[in-house]
């Protein structure tokens, strides 16, 4: 059950004992079946696992959408160093409000996950490294692992199967950056959480310099089950590309906010109308960003051709993400909603390539003078001509975040630019 | 929203179509009061972000902290990782991470206090000043922004009669806005201290306010 508000067009795998206090003790875990399938995958070995989820097709849930089990591949077989799996549980695009639900309300399902990961890319360690805001959340996590621990389903030897894994809560300290993968690397050992250059990739030098792999907790959450019922199983739902679910966090101006899992593929339109309740106060939809802040926005008539998959994202000009779809009503402001999310990676800018720090600190001031009243036309060309300088020109993708929402509002919102320039020229004259 | 069931229990979010009290949102029986000692070392790392008790010379990792900070260093293959948890021990004692605290935590990892002061100004967690017994974080991103993120901060500001970033008179209180906390579904969100109040509206923060200064703060 997605909390707080169920639809019957949900799908619940990951989310079935959201809104459960009881799914967070070790003993109700397991008696629902918890941590039995982390004995099917030290049964079928590392090779079998990896190739479970594999054929379930299963895709990074972070946002980037790759394929888990090809991920897993690239770790070394035999390397002699010590391998790490890192959770990235630093949820913090904005609209994003997924990963916090599922560690609060099921923490032993991404335990599991984490372990059958680590098992399977041949990890000694597994470190979640959980958003330091996070602090309720730590708790229950911190205390799950620990009578995980006290049941033998961490530490030596596991359930008896010769296997040792160990487990940390790694706290971050308040750094949007941290959750890119390299930078989450850095973070975590003890450095400013600035992305790395890649090459070399994480498989190869990774955290602490070994070999090491990064998935986000919904991804290690599906594991869980995808070990437990088989990569057909999973493949029943979404589409052929897309298989699964996934959570979509739904905020805005809807009726009824908040997380729903759902098939992949599922069309924008019905999670809005029908899941959601419909718009707030019977208003008209103005825009939706369907991934989260770092993806392109689409207006009402892309709306009603979207289909809620990686591939159908991608049709109408935007991106899944990692599905936060926020949603505008016609009472919106876009330029001051865009506004706000330059801000914010204005902020959250790690500072190590000019065209993000400088770019999107620049983009924020030229868009507070346009909502201000005291843009021109002119500003929008500069806008649009700076923007392009910073696809593809960084490190990391924080960069090319801040590209897609001036862009598409620019492109598709042009007029809503221009009034408020007008405004600031009669307001000139006078 | 007439016909949606809205539910607030204490500001954990809304409970919508669940019948839940605040403890079982929050996961009370869980997160209760952590043992200064850190509990088991796999969480041990995991530290209240900020208390209202604090207490701004107190001795740093003594006694319990000390057990704590030794347990920490015991999960990570090198000394330098374990930085980030040491800077938040520092400031869960202290309630802000003084120049003198970095320089301690440098001697004590091996490192330069140059360069823990680069990582630690890199961190918004870490308070480089002191802040009021409550720290009053208002999410004005993008989904709560929608919802009137902007009116709260107002609401909050004028309770406490001081500007952003600004300390009350009365020390009880700093507001300050916050980046996407993560409860996009349950607008506007505030952070106060360690605590998520979800599902804030301009009418009620001075009840927040007074329920907090009931509480102590002491």
């Amino acid at each position: 059950m997605a909390y707080p508000y169920v639809s019957d067009h949900e799908v619940q795998i990951v989310s079935k004992h959201f809104g459960d206090p009881k799914q967070r003790r070790v003993d109700t875990y397991v008696e629902r079946g918890g941590y039995q399938a982390l004995k099917k995958a030290f049964d079928m070995g590392p090779e079998q696992v990896i190739d479970v989820v594999k054929s379930s097709g299963l895709r990074g849930r972070g946002g980037a959408g790759f394929p888990t089990g090809v991920k897993w591949s690239f770790m070394p077989k035999e390397s002699g160093k010590p391998h790490y799996l890192l959770c990235n549980a630093d949820e913090s695009e904005p609209g994003t409000f997924k990963d916090r639900e599922l560690i609060r309300w099921d923490p032993h399902q991404l335990i599991e996950g984490c372990l059958i990961g680590a098992y399977a890319i041949g990890a000694q360690h597994v470190y979640i490294y959980c958003r330091g805001e996070f602090f309720e959340v730590n708790q229950i996590l911190a205390r799950a692992v620990e009578d995980a621990y006290a049941k033998g389903y961490i530490g030596k030897d596991i359930m008896g199967s010769g296997n040792d894994l160990e487990l940390t809560v790694h706290q971050g300290a308040g750094a949007y950056i941290c959750g890119e993968e390299t930078g989450l690397m850095n973070s975590l050992e003890g450095r400013r959480g600035q992305p790395r250059v890649k090459p070399p990739f994480p498989a190869a030098v990774g955290a602490f310099g070994m070999p090491s792999t990064i998935n986000n907790v919904e991804t290690l959450c599906a594991v869980t089950h995808i070990v437990d019922n088989g990569g057909e199983w999973y493949r029943q739902y979404g589409t052929e590309k897309s298989p699964g679910t996934k959570l979509f966090c739904v905020s805005g101006h809807v009726n009824k906010p908040g997380n729903y899992e759902l098939p992949l593929g599922f069309p924008l339109t019905q999670l809005i109308e029908e899941v959601c309740g419909g718009m707030r106060d019977g208003n008209a939809l103005k825009a939706v960003i369907p991934g989260g802040s770092s993806v392109p926005i689409i207006n009402a008539e892309e709306v009603s051709r979207c289909n809620l998959d990686y591939e159908g994202c991608v049709e109408v000009g935007t991106m899944l993400g990692c599905a936060s779809v926020i949603v505008m009503d016609e009472t919106t402001d876009v330029v001051k909603a865009v506004r706000r999310m330059v801000d914010f990676y204005a902020h959250e800018s790690c500072g190590q390539c000019t065209p993000c720090r400088e770019g999107s600190a620049w983009t924020a001031k030229i868009l507070r003078r346009i909502e201000d009243g005291r843009g021109t036309e002119e500003d929008l060309d500069t806008l649009m001509q700076m923007t392009q300088q910073m696809v593809g020109t960084t490190i990391c993708v924080l960069s090319d975040s801040v590209a897609a929402p001036v862009q598409s509002s620019i492109e598709k919102f042009r007029d809503e630019y221009l009034a408020l320039s007008r405004r600031g020229e009669r307001v000139g004259a006078a | 929203m007439s016909d949606i069931p809205f539910k607030n229990p204490g500001w954990a979010g809304n409970t919508g179509e669940f019948d839940l009290t605040e403890e079982q949102v929050r996961g009370d029986d869980f997160v209760g009061d952590r043992p200064k000692h850190g509990g088991h070392a796999s969480g041990a790392g995991t530290l209240p972000y900020m208390l209202a008790d604090k207490h701004p010379e107190a001795a740093l990792f003594e006694g319990e902290y000390q057990e704590r900070f030794e347990k920490i260093l015991t999960r990570y293959p090198t000394k330098q990782a374990a930085l980030l948890p040491a800077l938040g021990l520092a400031q869960e004692i202290r309630g802000h991470v003084s120049p003198e605290s970095m320089d301690r935590v440098a001697e004590l990892l091996d490192l330069s206090p140059a360069y823990v002061r680069g990582v630690t100004t890199f961190y918004t967690m870490y308070n480089k000043r002191p802040v009021g017994d409550h720290l009053v974080q208002v999410c004005t991103n993008i989904s709560c922004n929608l919802a009137g993120a902007d009116e709260v901060v107002d609401a909050f500001l004028r309770y406490t009669d001081t500007e952003l970033g600004e300390t009350s008179e009365d020390g009880k209180f700093t507001v300050i806005e916050a980046e996407c906390l993560a409860a996009c579904g349950f607008p506007t969100c505030v952070q106060i201290n360690s605590r998520y109040f979800e599902n804030v509206t301009p009418d009620q923060v001075p009840q927040i306010c007074e329920h907090l200064k009931s509480q102590g703060g002491e």
